[in-house]
């Protein structure tokens, strides 16, 4: 049986930041099931990362929201954030404190039980020996599976990821998407992930949607049925890309005229 | 043979460290500490070969080793010591009463925009007055005590330190306060958990500035009313040394506090830099 876990109906952001601001999201309906990998594709400055700040509740918005049924008013722990930023990691915490933290600021006490926790998540991870490291020691690509496991350790009902290996190069990137999946069917969890790569959204994603330029409307909304692992050549996988990859640029050319 | 390899492995051995003292020589020549030393050197040379000219009179330019000697003589003999540590007492309960102050004042303007606006002004305000310049009013208030000190050590840190605070908390990037309200801090806990270590660097050149500006206040309250209720700083002992004409031992005095000054910034701002925005990777190379 598919449980609902998010529930958004008729969502509309305005940042009010000018008299003449536009609806950046604009009457936007989505529910995803629990366990599902939604991968939210996009042209820049459609509100993919508006949206999912509304979801994560760093901003104000008009019409609901529901996370398993309780509306979201302001960030909680139920909806963990991984950043595109490499610097979301605390600086001054080591990469295993920087997965404590959370948790112990969550009601975890017990010293050995945070051990355990956080020697588990960086075994997921792949950063077994690097606890005692600072942020400013590791690469880019080690802080982005630091913050996952932070994220995951906290036990979230969804964890949100904007765009988290836009800044990796193409190598880490693939290697970080691989390892995601993995750490996806071990873990109980829901992901929200946006990108604006197509080949990262079908490699990833049980189910794409598109965001138009304009009002932020779900222009597409398919299941990805390709059996993982996804590569270039499964079946499907052309057919896919060319989908979105044409109804991106008729966006683009839509804007520009 | 056997012996005859081992010799050689030896004498080997000897060129090597040799070679090595050569190379440790040359490297210590290169740093900067080094050059000081020596510059400190030719500054006591040139002293003593102006003092045995005898250009100046020696009441207003004394041999060098007498100002040592007026040094130690202050420590052994006269109160310097204990004069010292009176100063150090004073300030010291200066510093924590402002860094306490700023801490919690800062604090408060992250939470309430209204206390914020009304913080900056009188920061601003009262960061612009010296704390000699207060010292009229000071003295009207508290009277001649202890309490004018503090009151001129803790004027002379919380302005510095809250600016500073201030502009660190305000530059802390979005993404450490995102991160922290995502974990679920706020309020007070926002400030305590991602502010503070965030802004730790301003914070620490607040510090240092505030320290230097109380030190500077304390030193010219106690010289300008001397000895308090309750005993006598440092301040004092340079004054007293020039009303007797005692220009060795107003140097000697002078010493003391650029010692005090080495100090402070060695054994404490040095150490606590290099135990947290150091390690932390939050200063440039």
């Amino acid at each position: 049986m598919t449980k609902e876990i998010l529930r958004v109906r008729n969502l509309v952001k305005n940042y009010h930041d000018a008299p003449d601001s536009r609806n950046i999201i604009d009457g936007l309906d989505l529910t995803l099931n629990y366990g599902d990998f939604l991968c939210i594709l996009g042209p820049s400055g459609c509100g993919k990362t508006t949206f999912i700040r509304c979801i994560a509740g760093f901003e104000d918005y008009e019409g609901t929201i529901e996370i398993d049924g309780k509306e979201v008013r302001g960030p909680g722990i139920d909806r963990v954030m991984v950043f595109q930023d490499f610097n979301q990691l605390f600086p001054w915490k080591t990469v295993e404190k920087n997965i404590q933290y959370p948790l112990k600021k969550n009601g975890v006490t017990d010293k050995e039980e945070l051990k355990r926790i956080s020697d588990e998540h960086l075994e997921l991870v792949g950063l077994k020996g690097y606890e005692k490291f600072y942020p400013h020691q590791l690469s880019g690509g080690m802080k982005q599976r630091v913050a996952i496991a932070k994220g995951l350790a906290l036990k979230p009902k969804v964890i949100l990821m904007d765009e988290p290996f836009a800044s990796l190069d193409a190598m880490t990137r693939n290697r970080l998407q691989k390892e995601l999946l993995k750490i996806k069917e071990k873990e109980d969890v829901t992901v929200i992930f946006i990108t604006h790569n197509i080949q990262e959204a079908v490699v990833l994603g049980s189910r794409v949607v598109m965001m138009s330029r304009q009002g932020g409307q779900l222009k597409i909304d398919v299941e990805n049925t390709i059996p993982k692992p996804v590569t270039p050549a499964s079946p499907g996988y052309g057919e896919m890309w060319n989908k979105f990859n044409s109804a991106l640029e008729a966006e683009l050319t839509d804007s520009d005229e | 043979m056997c012996r005859r390899q081992v010799q050689k492995l030896k004498s080997n051995e000897n060129q090597d460290e040799k070679k090595g003292t050569i190379d440790e020589m040359r490297e210590l020549l290169r740093k900067d500490a080094t050059k000081q030393v020596i510059f400190i050197i030719c500054f006591g040379i040139a002293w003593g070969t102006i003092y045995n000219m005898q250009i100046f009179n020696p009441l207003v330019f004394p041999k060098g080793t007498d100002v040592f000697v007026n040094l130690y003589e202050g420590f052994v003999y006269d109160d310097l010591l204990d004069m010292t540590m009176y100063s150090m007492e004073l300030i010291g309960k200066g510093l924590i009463i402002g860094v306490v102050l700023a801490f919690v004042f800062s604090g408060i303007s992250i939470i309430s925009k209204t206390f914020n606006a009304v913080y900056n002004l009188i920061t601003s305000i009262c960061d612009l007055l010296p704390g000699v310049a207060l010292l009229p009013l000071a003295i009207m208030w508290f009277g001649i005590g202890e309490g004018v000190i503090i009151f001129i050590t803790v004027h002379g840190i919380l302005w510095p330190m809250s600016r500073n605070i201030m502009d660190g908390f305000r530059t802390v990037p979005s993404m450490y306060i995102e991160g922290g309200r995502n974990i679920g801090l706020k309020g007070a806990g926002l400030v305590l958990g991602v502010y503070i270590p965030a802004a730790f660097t301003s914070i620490l050149s607040g510090l240092r500035v505030g320290w230097a500006r109380a030190w500077r206040g304390l030193l010219s309250a106690e010289m300008i009313f001397g000895t308090t209720a309750s005993g006598a700083g440092i301040g004092w002992y340079i004054f007293s040394q020039r009303q007797v004409v005692n220009i060795a031992g107003v140097l000697a005095s002078l010493i003391v506090i650029i010692a005090i000054g080495v100090i402070v910034e060695y054994a404490i701002f040095r150490v606590v830099e290099r135990n947290t925005v150091r390690k932390w990777g939050m200063l440039g190379r």
